[in-house]
């Protein structure tokens, strides 16, 4: 294998050579001026400069370039950086020198005496330069794209409905999806797979629309129609249950990094945070339209409302930008962070771009300039975000209230007409308590008393006192309902931030969509920040990402992988599609339908591509070893909420419904720092989806099965194999539990062992058990029975203790973990 | 060609073919199968470094809160003798706390702070020159794990553990020690998007340091019972199925955890050290608490081929870490939790022939400033500018120092050492080119270092 590698190196490598720029001995410069730029002067640019000052440097440092002649002549920010042949003028020397105070290059430390001298001697003779002139980079304001270029590459173009492929296979498809995926299949010479049995069937579309294994009665009640629309049946019902939102909903939380902690260092909690979880779960079990989705998210707060409920969901929607990360000790400080944050999950979520890439610099590769980003930074500079709470401030502002400032008024007087004095008095104690710790040489005791003043010790009791005094008024007040939402405010545009340095502006950006997407603007009446327009800009027909990403997520969730295989990059930097012409289809498809996912669901779920089986020929495995071409479903480990959903469902522990608020501390009582930070497990029966999620710390269960990121938007989960997560169906107080219920509810509904032995099989795999398998366990409880009493277990609770270990067993076992 | 020796730059190599060209598909195909099929069976296979090195793993020692360089290892006689002149920006410079002196036969002064460590000095190599991005705790600590101070990145642990595998399936391969949360929680060991496997594990010092690492089942023999039974069904299932490397590697996996199961606590018991090790670290016998215990148990660890290992030695509550606002003398106690375990930990791998092998790493998120608001003021604040930290072991110059801060401790004076410089460092010693340790994620080739980093030579034995 390492010979073949080494063998294609081998190619490459020769052509590497053949490209390489042909050493320009132009006519001006001699042998030796050539030898010596690239002997000495060369390899100490590109060791030491070309870093920051290349046109290729990630980010270039004060707009100087040293990759080019004509680079060093313009200069940057300082200046020209080479005068030829007078050294003490030229800045490189000067800067190479070490001698001027604030220019001292390169930064790690001086060179040699030696190089110095040679650069001198260049410079001296005139700088002979040998390189190829490179186009100088322009500023990152003025885009060098040519944009009506840029979108022709793929994704950028609209999706286009293609005419259905012939094929040569017959009687293989079951509807047009199955005609994209077979002419691929026979254009590379693949065997196209066979169908799954039914049993199968029902365990894959159960778990894969609800997370949750199907129950002994569903699958009996498939396997007995015999129907030509027995499956449509499943799907829809499957698709009408409630437990569908929880699972589909969870793959759009993942996306938007959802958590109920702000992220700061003191991670404050969000009480308020699951109405917008809620909101997600209920979308999609209402098959809202994705656009409207959309456009409640970006700007629910100023989309037109029927109704005050209406009003109020659509407030909660703008959840999704709230939850954006906040970050440091004072959150309220690091905006343009938590604005990056907000840009780079919008980017990524709904249209597949790295916006945030060009926070600093014009992306790299795609063709987003850092003007561009600094437009949708207008929008969300424009916009409130609610303030959780941090080290310094520790309660909750600019939460949007559901009731009128004017009724909330009303209601919290009394409360503030109590609280304004105190708060003012305290306010004052702590500058007293400041002017004694700064006027009191800390040497001579703190407590030293001054005569005609109070002493530090007394002013910090009073303090204490008045905190004691204030804490059960604040207790007191009522919790208004609120939303973590976000409002309007003060709109304008956005200055350039240099660099990405919110202190180094550069110029001013109208607000806009863009450029590669259109560029739309704002209109000039436009009153308010922007977000309303950029929801329509999202979810218009035209932008040809939306629709594309959001079925090749769905894609993805049924089949493992998607169509394209960087889910949230359809950049140049991302796999295209593996079947553009399929993919474009579904997205026309999709959006003739409203943007109904559920019909997305079903008409991928009906597709033969859908219902093979996971086996296929292993004849294709050398051709297409990643299935990228589909000649058999993939094989998937159930993610970490289907495996605690589906213990506890088997066990008959979970609890179906939908949660409130968590059991958070009363935010009277909050005084988290970032010594101590908030941190809590929550316990519950309820389903994963509703476990509270922290920013910093991932929950100990849904981090050994690697369960979503909180801190960042994640597109594809994992699904590592590790000894970790052995140990935990092999040890853990939790699956124990849950095999002991289990063993409970067999013993209690049958009394035969062969009987408890097929409900263990149908409960747990969905399946009755072969006879080598009856065998083995009846053989297994007998002996485990016997080696019970042979270590002296009570002879009541050896029958039991028999079947949660055999229940154990199941539970770990490959076949239950693994969806085929 | 030196770039073939590892998995993960062989299948860039391989990635960047079939970027490029049509050419030949079939080859490349291949190549990439093999690939894929080799890192889905075993993540954590031992892999050759990049290129020969003397370093095979790595105890990284972490002290939180940010602990005073210039009342440790950066010696500063005119911050003594200017005690109390004021400085352009107001403040008023502060006299270290502690005296130096001295030591070895180096030569190299280090205060009475750590006077256990001192006389290891010989075999430290003190960085004088270490600078970080951020002045706050959260931040810095990030940026000392992960190269970040912002953003979620995966930690040096995880990179390691990517990049070399381990040396024992039947133990994590990164493993931290520490019994409490530190700043920024388990950001600190996360792999973010590295694979979930080379994600630290943590140990909390005390009875059960693994997680539902105890037995569960009514005896031994029952859990062995019911290993073959799950054992027999996913035979069973894997002779129905095609062979899918994930089905046998989860078998696999029950394989090394019942193996993590018996070696675990094993390494985990002190019962059979002597007396005289014990007395070496300074831990009493049967204590599971303490950095003694953590040093005692890396020891342990790194003899059975954990790859990583970090010990913390306290968390993020205010009162209990090196964070010295309010008066110098809280370092005190920490450095004695700290100074004679490390001495002895120093100590033991060179008796055992173990530090040539094993690089030693002590570090703090950033130093202290050298200078207060108030004249006399007892704490010093963060100080990012400039602070210290040493090497010791594997591939490391001892008895030397690197770089140094000006007259007062404030800024750094020469030789430089970025915390970016400092990781590429470490990883040179381990084999690693911190330029070719990459991985793609969403679109683009992440590193340790980002664009950063320069490997300091001249500390290179």
């Amino acid at each position: 294998m390492v010979s073949k590698t080494k063998r294609v190196l081998l190619v490459f490598g020769l052509w590497g050579s053949w490209n390489l720029p042909q050493l320009g001995l132009s006519a001006q410069l001699s042998h030796q001026d050539v030898e010596f730029f690239e002997k000495k002067i060369r390899p100490v640019l590109v060791d030491h400069c070309y870093l920051c000052h290349s046109s290729s440097s990630p980010q270039v440092q004060g707009g100087l370039l040293l990759d080019s002649r004509d680079g060093l002549l313009k200069g940057g920010k300082s200046g020209p950086a080479l005068v030829p042949e007078e050294p003490d003028q030229s800045l490189l020397i000067k800067a190479l020198r070490y001698t001027e105070k604030d220019l001292k290059m390169p930064p790690s430390g001086k060179l040699p005496a030696e190089t110095i001298a040679d650069f001198e001697l260049w410079v001296e003779k005139g700088a002979p330069d040998p390189r190829k002139p490179v186009a100088v980079a322009s500023l990152p304001q003025k885009p060098n794209y040519d944009f009506a270029e840029e979108r022709k590459f793929w994704s950028y173009r609209l999706p286009c409905q293609s005419s259905l492929p012939k094929t040569k296979t017959r009687c293989w498809s079951k509807n047009w999806i199955d005609a994209f995926v077979l002419e691929k299949l026979e254009e590379k010479n693949l065997s196209p797979g066979t169908p799954a049995d039914k049993r199968t069937l029902i365990r894959r579309a159960t778990f894969d629309l609800t997370g949750l294994p199907p129950t002994p009665q569903e699958i009996e009640s498939f396997l007995q129609d015999a129907s030509p629309n027995a499956f449509d049946k499943v799907i829809d019902r499957l698709l009408a249950s409630p437990r569908y939102g929880e699972r589909w909903g969870r793959f759009w939380l993942d996306l938007v990094r959802y958590a109920d902690t702000a992220g700061d260092s003191a991670d404050y909690p969000v009480p308020q945070a699951y109405l917008y979880r809620n909101y997600v779960i209920d979308s999609f079990n209402q098959d809202k339209p994705f656009d409207q989705f959309v456009r409640e998210q970006v700007a629910g707060d100023l989309l037109p409302s029927q109704s005050e409920a209406q009003r109020w969901q659509q407030i909660m929607a703008t959840g999704y930008l709230a939850i954006a990360r906040r970050f440091s000790v004072v959150p309220e400080e690091y905006k343009h962070l938590t604005i990056d944050d907000t840009l780079d999950n919008l980017g990524r979520s709904i249209l597949g771009l790295s916006v945030s890439c060009a926070r600093c610099h014009d992306h790299k590769y795609d063709p987003i300039p850092t003007a561009d980003y600094y437009a949708l930074y207008g929008i969300f500079d424009s916009t409130r975000y609610p303030f959780a709470g941090s080290e310094n401030i520790q309660q909750q502002k600019d939460f949007v209230l559901r009731m009128s400032p004017a009724e909330a008024e009303k209601i919290l007087k009394p409360y503030s007409d109590q609280l304004v004095p105190l708060d003012a008095e305290l306010k004052r104690l702590k500058e007293e308590k400041k002017a004694l710790e700064k006027g009191t040489p800390e040497t001579e005791g703190a407590d030293a008393a001054v005569p005609g003043k109070r002493t530090l010790k007394e002013v910090k009791a009073e303090i204490e006192a008045l905190k004691q005094r204030r804490l059960p008024i604040a207790a007191q007040m009522p919790i208004l309902e609120a939303a973590y939402a976000v409002a309007d405010e003060d709109p304008h545009n956005a200055r350039i931030q240099r660099r990405g340095d919110p202190k180094n502006l550069g110029d001013e950006v109208p607000r806009r969509f863009l450029q590669v997407l259109g560029g739309q603007d704002l209109l000039p009446a436009e009153k308010g920040s922007g977000r309303l327009e950029l929801a329509e800009w999202l979810t218009a027909p035209e932008n040809p990402l939306t629709a594309r990403v959001l079925v090749n997520r769905v894609w993805q969730h049924h089949f493992g992988k998607g169509l394209v295989s960087t889910p949230s990059d359809f950049g140049k930097r991302g796999s295209p599609p593996t079947h553009s012409e399929l993919l474009d289809a579904l997205a026309v498809r999709f959006i003739q339908s409203g943007c109904s996912i559920k019909a997305m669901h079903k008409l991928i779920m009906m597709s033969q591509t859908y219902q093979l089986s996971s086996d296929g020929d292993p004849g294709n495995l050398p051709r297409d070893p990643g299935n990228d071409f589909l000649w058999k479903f993939n094989r998937q480990r159930l993610d970490a909420e289907a495996i605690r959903d589906s213990l506890l469902m088997i066990s008959g522990q979970l609890d179906l419904s939908q949660t409130g608020p968590h059991p958070f501390p009363h935010a009277s009582t909050w005084s988290f720092t970032q010594h101590n930070p908030f941190t809590a497990v929550y316990d519950t029966n309820r389903r994963s989806v509703y476990l509270m999620t922290q920013r910093f710390q991932r929950h100990p269960y849904l981090s050994i099965f690697d369960g979503a990121d909180p801190n960042t938007s994640t597109p594809l989960r994992s699904s590592t194999i590790t000894p970790i997560q052995a140990l935990f169906m092999m040890n853990s107080p939790f699956v124990h539990e849950q095999a002991d219920r289990l063993a409970g509810r067999l013993i209690a509904t049958q009394s035969e062992s062969q009987k408890r032995i097929d409900m263990a099989y149908q409960l747990v795999l969905g399946r009755l058990p072969s006879t080598e398998e009856l065998h083995r366990s009846q053989a297994y409880l007998q002996q485990t029975e016997e080696k019970l009493k042979s270590i002296e277990v009570p002879a009541e609770s050896r029958q039991q203790k028999a079947w949660a270990s055999y229940a154990g067993v199941l539970l770990s076992s490959n076949e239950f973990i693994f969806v085929e | 060609m030196d770039s073939l020796d590892c998995g993960c730059s062989r299948r860039q190599a391989i990635r960047s073919l079939v970027g490029g060209s049509l050419l030949l598909p079939g080859i490349i195909a291949d190549l990439l199968a093999a690939e894929q099929a080799s890192d889905a069976a075993d993540p954590l296979a031992p892999r050759p470094p990049h290129f020969p090195a003397k370093a095979k793993r790595i105890i990284f020692c972490y002290m939180t809160g940010g602990a005073s360089h210039v009342d440790s290892f950066d010696y500063k006689p005119k911050l003594f003798e200017d005690h109390g002149k004021t400085l352009k920006n107001g403040k008023f410079l502060s006299q270290p706390k502690w005296k130096f002196r001295p030591h070895g036969q180096s030569g190299t002064e280090v205060s009475e702070l750590f006077p256990e460590l001192a006389e290891c000095v010989d075999d430290l190599c003190i960085i004088r020159s270490m600078k970080t991005d951020h002045g706050d705790h959260f931040e810095a600590t990030l940026g000392i794990h992960t190269g970040s101070v912002t953003f979620t990145r995966p930690s040096l642990g995880s990179w390691v553990s990517y990049g070399l595998g381990t040396m024992n399936q039947n133990l994590p391969s990164f493993v931290v020690l520490a019994p409490e949360l530190p700043y920024a929680g388990g950001q600190v060991w996360a792999s973010d998007f590295l694979p979930a496997c080379h994600q630290g594990t943590r140990i909390v010092p005390g009875a059960e340091p693994i997680p539902n690492m105890k037995p569960h089942s009514a005896s031994p023999e029952i859990q062995q019972m019911e290993l073959g039974l799950l054992e027999f069904f996913n035979r069973k299932h894997l002779e129905q199925h095609d062979s899918d490397p994930a089905l046998a590697a989860r078998i696999k996996s029950f394989e090394t955890a019942f193996g993590m199961q018996q070696e675990a606590p094993e390494a985990f018991d002190l019962s059979k050290e002597s007396d005289a090790t014990l007395n070496l670290y300074g831990l009493e016998r049967s204590s599971t608490q303490g950095f003694a215990w953590q040093c005692l148990v890396a020891r342990r660890l790194a003899e059975r081929g954990v790859r990583f290992i970090e010990l913390i030695d306290t968390g993020s509550s205010s009162g209990h870490n090196w964070d010295a606002h309010a008066d110098m003398q809280t370092h005190l106690p920490l450095a004695q939790n700290v100074d004679r375990p490390l001495a002895g930990l120093l100590k033991d791998l060179k008796s055992r022939g173990m530090l040539a092998d094993t690089l030693v790493v002590w570090t703090t998120e950033f130093g202290r400033t050298p200078f207060t608001e108030k004249l006399n003021a007892k704490g010093r604040e963060h100080h990012p500018k400039a602070y210290s930290s040493w090497l010791a072991g594997g591939g490391v110059k001892g008895g030397i120092t690197y770089g140094t801060s000006d007259d007062y401790g404030i800024e750094v004076a020469e030789n430089l050492v970025h915390v970016h410089d400092f990781h590429a460092t470490i990883l040179h010693l381990l084999g690693l080119d911190h330029k070719r340790l990459t991985f793609r994620h969403a679109g683009r080739d992440f590193r340790l270092t980002d664009v950063h980093g320069n490997v300091v030579e001249a500390i290179l034995a």
